[in-house]
């Protein structure tokens, strides 16, 4: 857990991101759709992971804060026209206010409790964006035509790899401070933590505004990518489920854990896609997450690290 | 001399259950008291009160003169006082190093942000209270039960306190391992830091302490000297029923 940046570190990253850079000349441009949603599933699950995944309060909530983000900026730019560049810093602000004027009563509560309340903040989105103004929302058909940022693959494969790049590198450098080792230690031992002397209110607190900054920024370039945005598909709970299995399958409580985990689960369903074109993918995935969840709770990375250490030595 | 911490007619009930009943005492500056009393005296619920850990639900609790119930945990511990626990709570997927680091960390998000890990500091902590640079690095999995009291200590004095509260701090440990831990105490007590301690290792304890408070079932039974509180009729009646 003590921090030392090494250059070993910052080559592991250099490779990783730079072998995705590199994607664009070997695949076809379908392969790199899928990609493309593998990156914004990466930001999602690490955004998830900043509170839940370190602190240990499960939030099944999720796709409320990324609704928050992409409904902004769809409606700011769409229905008033507001240009991008404005519309996603907005929007961003807003599901970091927006989301914590709901969830700070709920991060009084914990465990089985805090996920449920979170689950029904999901569920109250979904309804109020049918209902509430289906003017500026589209109702339950959402709203189609907005403007994109970038047309084409390539570019937008390299728009979403940057910024998992750019999201990953911060939140890989925060929790490498003091501030990462507490958000760690508050989901070992909370009491423990506030026994220590620090507020544990405010470092979820925080934990939760950096989560809902990232989840906001996520949904407003992704809604900008597909164009379009309907209460189904977002709010839905295999959306849900597939954000917080790729965390955890790729190894919570870590920043390259999401980012395998989603790459792994988007690739795997695509690979499912032609021998099972319905929902019973998702059977497989929940078997193989499940699996892989009683062999190694801490996931793909740990299996990585084990591997590492068997091949070169030291310690797993 | 002067009080550090006082208790004033502090009450405390669950439910039906009395468990703290208008309680008083001061603890003076430098002093270590020992709290003594049967299985459900009611000694670690004090423990709690005093830490925010349960609300009085009357009565007073003061530091420096200052009141504390209306405080939460960590701005008491702020204030200048920690406890430790009956059974040691690591952190379990940090190493010991990491664990004492959590005790020195400010109560600060831009300091926590910017500020470097103080390893210096972590390392001093943790020989002084007899860990050894080769524990440092190793998962609290790996620690005995003397060497886990001791990184509970190391994480409590890292939040540098004035008054410490010790529960049970000779629970499952060696009569070796006890005898390191008494020396500890004894030479944190002479750097100047006020303890109150619980134990039910009574042979231990005595050693250890200025003066006893004996309780039961909520109750203050007596105060006094060691010798004094163990040959009062009430404490004998609570320990040994006759």
């Amino acid at each position: 857990m003590t921090s030392t940046i090494n250059w070993r570190h910052l080559l592991l990253w250099a490779v990783f991101l730079g072998g995705l850079a590199l994607m664009p000349q070997f695949v076809t441009r379908g392969t790199l759709r899928t990609f493309i949603f593998a990156n914004y599933l990466a930001i999602f699950a690490m955004s998830w992971d900043v509170l839940s995944g370190r602190t240990g309060y499960v939030s099944f909530g999720h796709p409320f804060l990324i609704g928050i983000g992409a409904y902004t900026s769809a409606i700011l730019s769409y229905r008033f026209h507001v240009p991008v560049g404005w519309s996603i810093p907005i929007a961003v602000a807003t599901t970091m206010i927006g989301g914590t004027l709901f969830f700070l009563p709920a991060l009084r509560i914990r465990g089985s409790y805090f996920a449920l309340v979170t689950l029904a903040f999901m569920e109250l989105m979904y309804q109020l964006v049918q209902v509430i103004r289906p003017d500026l929302t589209g109702g339950t058909r959402g709203i189609s035509g907005v403007q994109t940022l970038l047309r084409g693959a390539v570019n937008n494969y390299y728009l979403s790899l940057g910024l998992m790049g750019v999201i990953a590198i911060l939140l890989w450098s925060m929790m490498r401070t003091r501030l990462g080792t507490a958000l760690s230690a508050i989901g070992m031992n909370e009491e423990a933590v506030e026994g220590s002397g620090l507020n544990t209110t405010k470092l979820k607190l925080f934990a939760f505004m950096v989560g809902a900054a990232v989840a906001g920024i996520g949904g407003a370039f992704y809604v900008h990518y597909l164009g379009s945005i309907a209460p189904r598909a977002l709010f839905d709970v295999n959306f849900l489920f597939t954000i917080i299995v790729a965390a955890l399958l790729g190894g919570a409580s870590t920043i390259i854990g999401p980012m395998l985990g989603a790459f792994f689960l988007t690739f795997l369903l695509e690979y499912l896609r032609p021998l099972l074109p319905g929902a019973e993918r998702y059977f497989i995935y929940g078997l193989i997450a499940l699996l892989l969840y009683m062999y190694e709770p801490r996931g793909l990375y740990e299996l990585f690290h084990r591997g590492r250490a068997r091949i070169f030595g030291g310690r797993a | 001399m002067t009080f550090i911490l006082e208790l004033e007619h502090v009450v405390k009930r669950f439910g039906g259950l009395v468990a703290t009943n208008d309680m008083t005492f001061a603890v003076y500056k430098g002093e270590s008291l020992g709290l003594i009393g049967p299985n459900g005296a009611g000694k670690t619920t004090i423990f709690s009160l005093i830490m925010g850990e349960h609300k009085v639900d009357s009565g007073s609790i003061r530091l420096h003169g200052e009141e504390l119930t209306g405080l939460p945990t960590h701005k008491r511990i702020r204030r200048g006082i920690a406890r430790t626990y009956q059974v040691p709570r690591p952190f379990a997927d940090m190493d010991v190093l990491a664990n004492i680091e959590v005790g020195l960390m400010p109560d600060s998000l831009i300091e926590m942000l910017v500020s470097p890990f103080d390893h210096a500091e972590g390392r001093a902590i943790a020989r002084s209270v007899g860990l050894a640079e080769a524990d440092l690095h190793r998962d609290p999995a790996e620690l005995s039960m003397g060497d886990l009291r001791k990184l509970e200590l190391a994480r409590t004095l890292a939040t540098r306190p004035e008054v410490m509260l010790l529960d049970e701090v000779f629970a499952g440990l060696t009569s070796g391992e006890i005898a390191q831990i008494s020396g500890l105490l004894k030479e944190k007590r002479q750097d100047g830091l006020t303890y109150v301690i619980v134990s039910h290792d009574l042979r231990s304890l005595e050693p250890l302490i200025d003066r006893a408070i004996a309780m039961t079932q909520g109750t203050f039974v007596c105060a006094g000297s060691y010798q004094e509180v163990m040959n009062d009729k009430a404490v004998r009646m609570a320990y040994l029923g006759h």
